[in-house]
């Protein structure tokens, strides 16, 4: 009652509302603002469709818009369009179909990407649990500090730095042939090994922080309780800790499968003319001239649905509601 | 007896940490210490040190030029994707908005689609909108990617946000735009400096968008990347050494910053 008559006086005369000082009295005090914010800031229709207009256009412009534009494109048999018009045909996802030299990289792809994120989970999660439990709470963000550092690297200092480790006369290798172990250098870089490797160095810490926020969460007494009805470590873990700490995992799978199916400067730079992965392939239609647009647009499309869908059924079955992927 | 057995899995599970932590952090050391190697090649042993190449790389007039345009982007497109970022996450926040959960899920969508299919996807669009590649190319691409994280951020601080804030300011005589600069604002300030610092290093550190939104003036990563393409020195070393160093300045600032205003 009180709130409705004050918005009302308050819309209908010019306020005289308490002063500000600063820059916010400044701009208060001003005429243009009385006729403008201040009768938006008042007026609850106004501010409603302030507070919708533009987010909303920037959401369907900007985050659904290329996507839209992609999936249009996809259609086309030339981009852009012969000047009688447009010609639409299904012929670029055909092609996919058709031409083994497309489809067994996304193949490869969608395999490499999972072996990438079952080695992420079988390395980070031991640590993860390490921090979360055994780690003193108060040595926790220390512990947890040092696994952050290398990720304020961006993607592509990291990617090089493993050059250095795997290069031929890199420190492995150089390693080696110093204890007399090998002759000449194990080929590391590359190829799958190395693509990889750099991969799980790249995105360990997308499956290593879910993982962690996930067990923290486990209560202790869960664990004691388990020992003292008889089980033994490993009992504790497959039937107490694992499922437990599902959420976590479901997410921290999620992440990893969905940025490692999109990775572009590891292969650039770490991966061989033998282990070409579909994003190579991808990039590949959309240099130079843009004859080949339709069928990269087309390949995106594919792998944009199988990559969601994936992820989608997999937290689905495996994660049920509670999971979210952030 | 009993106590040997209880202790093995912790050993064990310690030394997984520390065989990670070296997993981590030892590429990196040896990128380090390759940028003081005396030989213009990359190779172990480093033999002869120098500090020649960080003499080199801090007067070369691309890298500097590089680093200029990569902080401009960075500093453009935490701007706006701060503005959008906040303004949407308030949409979603408000109450009586129907199809709250469909706008998170489209607002977080440019954040799950993976990054190669978002940059071309993106380089689509900027032609059909007859946009040129270049800087505003990038920090358009660059926003949109950083606007998600932006909204998560902030949505999650305006969750333990007290109601009642904005109905006292309002109660005293504040207008909502008064109650928002004075109140909301400032309440949302480490998720807003959080948010930030996240712009600014995604954007920095980005590579695949830059790859296909750039025009022909290069940021850092483009710069590396084409010059590892080109041959390697310890020179790209160098680079990587100073780059490294300030992002994990700034995102140990970072770091320091949420924590200290979380308790």
């Amino acid at each position: 009652m009180v709130d409705s008559s004050m918005t009302e006086t308050r819309a209908s005369a010019p306020r005289a509302g308490p002063a500000y000082a600063g820059w916010i009295g400044k701009v208060t005090a001003s005429g243009l603002y009385s006729a403008t914010i201040g009768l938006v800031a008042n007026s609850a229709r106004a501010k409603l469709v302030l507070l919708l207009a533009v987010p909303l256009a920037w959401i369907v412009l900007l985050h659904v818009g290329p996507i839209y534009q992609m999936a249009r494109i996809s259609f086309l048999d030339n981009y852009p369009p012969a000047a009688e018009g447009p010609i639409h045909t299904l012929g670029n996802y055909r092609l996919f179909f058709q031409e083994p030299l497309y489809f067994l990289p996304f193949v490869r792809s969608l395999i490499f990407a999972a072996v990438v994120t079952v080695a992420a989970l079988v390395v980070t999660y031991p640590v993860a649990y390490y921090v979360a439990k055994i780690i003193k709470p108060q040595n926790r963000t220390r512990a947890l500090l040092l696994l952050l550092i290398p990720f304020w690297a961006g993607e592509l200092i990291r990617t090089f730095s493993v050059i250095m480790l795997l290069a031929n006369r890199g420190a492995v290798n150089v390693l080696l042939r110093e204890i007399g172990f090998i002759d000449r250098p194990i080929p590391l870089l590359y190829n799958y090994f190395s693509l990889s490797f750099g991969v799980i160095y790249l995105l360990a810490l997308y499956m290593l922080l879910p993982l962690y926020s996930a067990i923290e969460k486990i209560p202790p007494q869960l664990i004691d309780a388990a020992a003292d009805l008889g089980a033994g470590p490993f009992q504790r873990f497959r039937r107490v800790i694992l499922p437990l700490s599902k959420d976590g995992i479901v997410s921290g799978c999620s992440l990893v499968y969905l940025t490692s199916i999109g990775v572009f400067a590891a292969p650039l730079l770490l991966g061989g003319p033998n282990s070409v992965i579909f994003p190579e392939i991808i990039a590949s239609l959309f240099h130079g001239s843009s004859d080949k647009w339709p069928e990269g647009a087309a390949f995106s499309i594919l792998m944009l649905a199988v990559s969601l869908s994936t992820v989608g059924l997999f937290m689905r079955v495996a994660g049920g509601r509670s999971v979210r992927l952030m | 007896m009993r106590h040997y057995f209880s202790d093995a899995p912790k050993t064990a599970l310690q030394a997984s940490y520390w065989v990670f932590v070296i997993y981590l952090l030892l590429p990196l050391t040896l990128m380090m210490a390759m940028s003081f190697k005396d030989a213009n090649f990359i190779a172990f042993p480093i033999g002869d040190w120098t500090l020649g190449w960080y003499a080199k790389v801090v007067q070369d007039k691309q890298f500097l030029e590089a680093s200029g345009y990569s902080i401009f982007i960075a500093l453009m497109t935490t701007i706006f994707a701060t503005i959008m970022g906040v303004w949407i996450a308030l949409l979603i926040s408000a109450e009586g908005i129907w199809g709250r959960a469909a706008i998170f899920a489209f607002a977080c969508l440019p954040a799950v689609v993976p990054g190669l299919i978002n940059a071309i996807s993106m380089r689509i669009f900027i032609r059909v909108l007859d946009i040129p590649t270049g800087t505003g190319a990038i920090i358009l691409g660059h926003t949109v990617h950083a606007v998600p994280f932006v909204v998560i951020m902030v949505l999650t601080r305006l969750r333990s946000m007290p109601n009642n804030l904005i109905d006292a300011a309002r109660d005293l005589g504040a207008d909502s735009f008064i109650a928002f600069i004075r109140i909301t604002i400032p309440f949302l300030a480490p998720a807003l400096v959080g948010g930030m610092i996240f712009c600014v290093l995604t954007s920095i550190d980005d590579f695949v968008r830059t790859f296909f939104l750039g025009g022909y003036q290069p940021t850092l990563p483009m710069l590396i990347f084409a010059k590892v393409q080109g041959g390697m020195s310890p020179e790209i070393n160098a680079m990587a050494t100073l780059v490294l160093i300030v992002t994990a300045a700034v995102g140990l600032y970072a770091e320091h910053f949420t924590r200290r205003s979380r308790t």
